[in-house]
């Protein structure tokens, strides 16, 4: 019935690979304030620039869990106190965007806008932040705009089993064990007086600004120094960053969420941080997992057995250390059988890694990136992320070269080293009535919290 | 805003190229918009229904054709550093892949290959395991998440049974299974030929080099059967407030809002979506203000605009708040408003200067840009219509916010679900 297509050539070989490298930056810095990285990129109109300031929620003070959250969201309400609409708008017709958030590393302001109105943009930000109003009432619909995203995220299975995932790694109590953007618990008790407080002890002079754009004819050095400029930590510092390391498990833990359709399969262990010589390796062993369709746990999981929709493995970057997880969503009814799948293929990774298998990973991670910083945001963003880790800006391109000389047995050494399969911590978001006989019936003996 | 040049070719097949050349990165975005999207699926007209099928056989697509292995077309693209994926939506079906330039011809070869051989490599294993799959994506994407059925439903309410846009690409569980290879095998002889694609490639190529590898692995691909014609997709203005109160277990009570706009090409739309912008897009917009800044009533307010071409696009309004009738008096309240005083003149420009933001972000990848001009050759036969977006919102006066917001975002004129919260 099929007739394949006449005279069709057969498969072309492709010629080597183009030559690209990460783009450099030049650094300077504003006196008194932030280091700076300008990067120029030809062709993109809409530039980047990127604040990361050393104001993560590792550096909160105890019992104010969120307050470096809320700080960043309370900081885009502008100069004015209840001043609306107005920030935004001002935003808006610039073309521009202003977002803020915090990890545990970091506060990072990110606004983007057309080079064309870049200094005008740079000019707002600059006030935003010499000036901000960080008033009570915006600070109190903030607390309630937070607490509904709180039950949001517990009611979305994949950031739920994150957030236990993170509790269950790290010692009880300790700031990473907790969410970065704070409980119901610790954020409905945050003030405007708080906010304030941990705003003023932010030092300026310990962030980097990166910016980034087709910078041709502007001063982008002249513009973020007039916008920054005169701004001071007006308060003691911030006490230092909570460095509590992941524990080992083997823990098995069911969020109970009852009805539902699918579990969340959420598989963690602890591994050193991005300054480790492995880490390349272990993002290849990563890859060679759940990396793609043809990783080993999508061959197995979603295109052998059709148990998932998807299943990825990754590093989480922390500063001071990194999480590896293996993660994906299954049918219910199967939980107890992809579980052993996942775990198995985990343990695979032990046996060893084909070389070919290796080139392939090491390719897809590394042959990509021209097309991950195609835009100014990605670049931006990834070297203002390597400055907050104190990696510096060649990092990324050390990265890259790193990744290429990563060899087969060196990820099986790595991933044997840092990664335990006998204590792996396990979290499992699904619906306990169904799943926890299956996997008693396997020998596991999961402990269940409440969704 | 410069328009790049672009380079136009029809095979003798039918297929349509469209190629930009872009010299930035040593990257090439391949493109393939088929017009075939759920809105021709059968969905119970005629007595058999099939919605998802569209979306199922995308995934097929990837499932090995004549001369690619199963798994082989990811396998090739991966371990060459390349990103690709496909998407399936009411009006089309795209598959991309945005690869080192050194790779584009082999891009264009597997691309080739499934579009010409795709049934050579139908197996009913392959076929099950893909159900499977999408029963799975369908579960995590909509029938496990919070609201995550609210789309859904509202295509269900705003438009009756049997019409083209009342279901969505996504599908019915039950139609998944029950569909045959037979299905999968007459869907790609219907809709599959190249006269039906548009193949656009932007990047670090020559452009007459680009067309000539189009022709040598395409030009053979026999043209195939003209599609059919689809079916009408208009729908009468909708009247009244139709409301679904949803019982299903959320973390907060909700109201979502669907109302229809005129459709995309029209001398309304850009007036329209602007309107949508300036009402409910982003926390600058009018309801953002009153629901959540002022009257603190909702914790999260967003309208969002699906455009679509050959039926009505929609504009959505979901809030987040604890009385979900009293977010529906409010929105009729900022309606009647809007309506009679439309924007200020400052809110004109802030939706103009996002339009044009938005077209920026739109095209600064080649993968973005290929997109678009798959998008604006397959639905207006112009694919330079990507460059005018802006200029295109930059023309419409206040005034014409004002008519368009009347006209369709009129109050009381909507359907709407309701998720918990006091009744």
């Amino acid at each position: 019935m099929t007739t394949l297509i006449p005279d069709f050539p057969a498969r072309p070989v492709p010629g080597p690979m183009p030559a690209w490298a990460f783009p450099t930056g030049v650094a300077g810095r504003i006196p008194g304030g932030p280091a700076t990285l300008r990067c120029d990129l030809p062709g993109r109109r809409l530039a980047a620039v990127r604040l990361v300031l050393d104001a993560g929620a590792g550096r909160e003070s105890t019992g104010q869990d969120g307050v470096a959250a809320l700080t960043a969201r309370v900081l885009l309400e502008g100069t004015e106190p209840g001043g609306g609409t107005k920030l935004a708008a001002a935003f808006e017709r610039l073309g521009a965007s202003l977002h803020a958030y915090t990890d545990l590393a970091a506060l990072r302001v990110l606004l983007d806008a057309p080079v064309t109105r870049l200094e005008k943009a740079l000019e707002l930000l600059g006030e935003v932040l010499r000036g901000p109003a960080l008033d009570d009432a915006d600070t109190r619909r903030l607390v309630r705009e937070r607490l509904e995203e709180i039950a949001q995220e517990d009611a979305a299975p994949a950031s739920r089993a994150i957030r236990e995932l993170r509790a269950q790694l790290f010692p009880a109590g300790s700031r990473p064990a907790k969410h970065t953007d704070g409980s119901k618990e610790s954020v409905e008790r945050l003030t405007g007086e708080q906010v304030r407080a941990y705003y003023s002890a932010i030092d300026p002079s310990e962030g980097t600004a990166v910016i980034t754009g087709d910078l041709t004819g502007v001063d982008a050095e002249g513009a973020l120094a007039a916008a920054l400029e005169g701004w001071r930590a007006t308060a003691a510092p911030l006490p230092p960053p909570d460095t509590a390391l992941p524990t080992p498990g083997p823990r098995l833990v069911i969020v109970d969420r009852p009805g539902s359709v699918q579990s969340y399969l959420c598989v963690g262990h602890g591994v050193p941080g991005r300054d480790h010589a492995d880490w390349p390796a272990l993002t290849v062993a990563c890859h060679v997992l759940g990396g793609g369709l043809t990783s080993r746990l999508n061959a197995l999981l979603r295109e052998e057995k059709g148990y998932t929709y998807g299943m990825r493995a990754g590093l989480v970057r922390l500063r001071h250390c990194g999480i590896f997880v293996a993660q994906g969503a299954v049918h219910t009814e199967v939980t107890a059988d992809a579980l052993t799948d996942m775990l198995g293929a985990l343990r695979s990774v032990l046996e060893g890694v084909g070389e070919g298998e290796c080139r392939a990973a090491v390719s897809a991670l590394a042959d990509s990136a021209p097309s991950d910083y195609e835009t100014a945001r990605a670049v931006a963003s990834e070297l203002a992320d390597a400055a907050s880790a104190g990696l510096g800006a060649d990092y990324p391109r050390r990265y890259l070269e790193d990744l290429r000389a990563v060899t087969a047995d060196g990820v099986t050494r790595a991933y044997g080293e840092h990664i335990d399969q006998d204590a792996l911590t396990v979290v499992i978001v699904g619906d306990a009535g169904k799943i926890r006989g299956p996997l008693e019936d396997r020998g596991h003996a999961p402990t269940v919290v409440e969704g | 805003m410069a328009e790049q040049p672009l380079h136009e070719h029809t095979l003798a097949n039918g297929l349509r190229v469209v190629v930009c050349e872009d010299h930035v990165v040593p990257l090439a975005a391949v493109n393939i918009w088929y017009r075939v999207g759920s809105r021709h699926e059968q969905n119970g007209v005629d007595g058999k229904s099939r919605t998802g099928l569209a979306h199922l056989f995308e995934h097929l697509m990837f499932q090995g054709s004549a001369n690619v292995a199963e798994g082989e077309h990811a396998a090739l693209l991966e371990s060459a550093g390349a990103t690709f994926n496909a998407s399936t939506s009411f009006e089309r079906t795209n598959y991309y892949e945005t690869v080192p330039v050194s790779h584009l011809e082999l891009a264009l070869w597997l691309e080739a290959d499934r579009m010409g051989t795709l049934p050579a490599a139908l197996t009913q294993e392959n076929l099950d395991n893909q159900r499977d799959v999408v029963k799975n994506e369908r579960r995590q994407r909509y029938d496990n998440q919070p609201y995550g059925t609210a789309f859904e439903r509202l295509c269900r309410l705003t438009f009756p049974p049997g019409h083209p846009y009342a279901h969505t690409p996504i599908g019915s569980m039950e139609d998944l299974d029950a569909t045959t290879i037979e299905d999968c095998v007459e869907f790609f002889r219907t809709w599959y030929a190249p006269g039906n694609a548009v193949l656009s490639i932007v990047g670090d190529v020559d452009a007459q080099e680009a067309i000539a590898m189009v022709e040598r692995y395409f030009g053979n691909i026999p043209p195939g059967p003209a599609a059919p014609p689809p079916r009408p997709g208009d729908l009468e203005p909708l009247t009244g407030i139709r409301l679904e109160e949803v019982d299903e277990e959320v973390p907060s009570a909700a109201y979502f809002a669907m109302m229809t706009l005129p459709s995309d090409g029209g001398p309304e739309i850009e007036a329209a979506e602007m309107a949508a912008e300036i009402l409910g897009g982003g926390s600058g917009s009018r309801l953002y203000d009153r629901m959540v800044r002022r009257d603190q009533i909702a914790t999260e307010v967003w309208t969002g605009v699906t455009r679509l071409v050959d039926g009505p696009s929609l504009a959505i309004v979901e809030a987040i708040g604890p009385d979900p009738a009293r977010i529906s008096d409010v929105l009729d309240e900022e309606l009647a408003r809007f309506a009679e005083e439309g924007p200020t003149e400052d809110e004109a420009a802030r939706a103009a200067a996002q339009a044009e933001r938005g077209l920026l972000e739109r095209i600064e990848t080649v993968a973005g840009l290929a997109d678009a001009l798959s998008a604006n050759a397959t639905q207006f036969n112009d694919p330079a219509r990507t460059f005018t977006a802006a200029e295109r919102a930059a023309a419409v006066t206040a005034e014409q916010i004002k008519d368009a917001a009347a006209r369709w975002l009129a109050p009381g004129a909507r359907t709407a679900l309701s998720y918990g919260g006091s009744k």
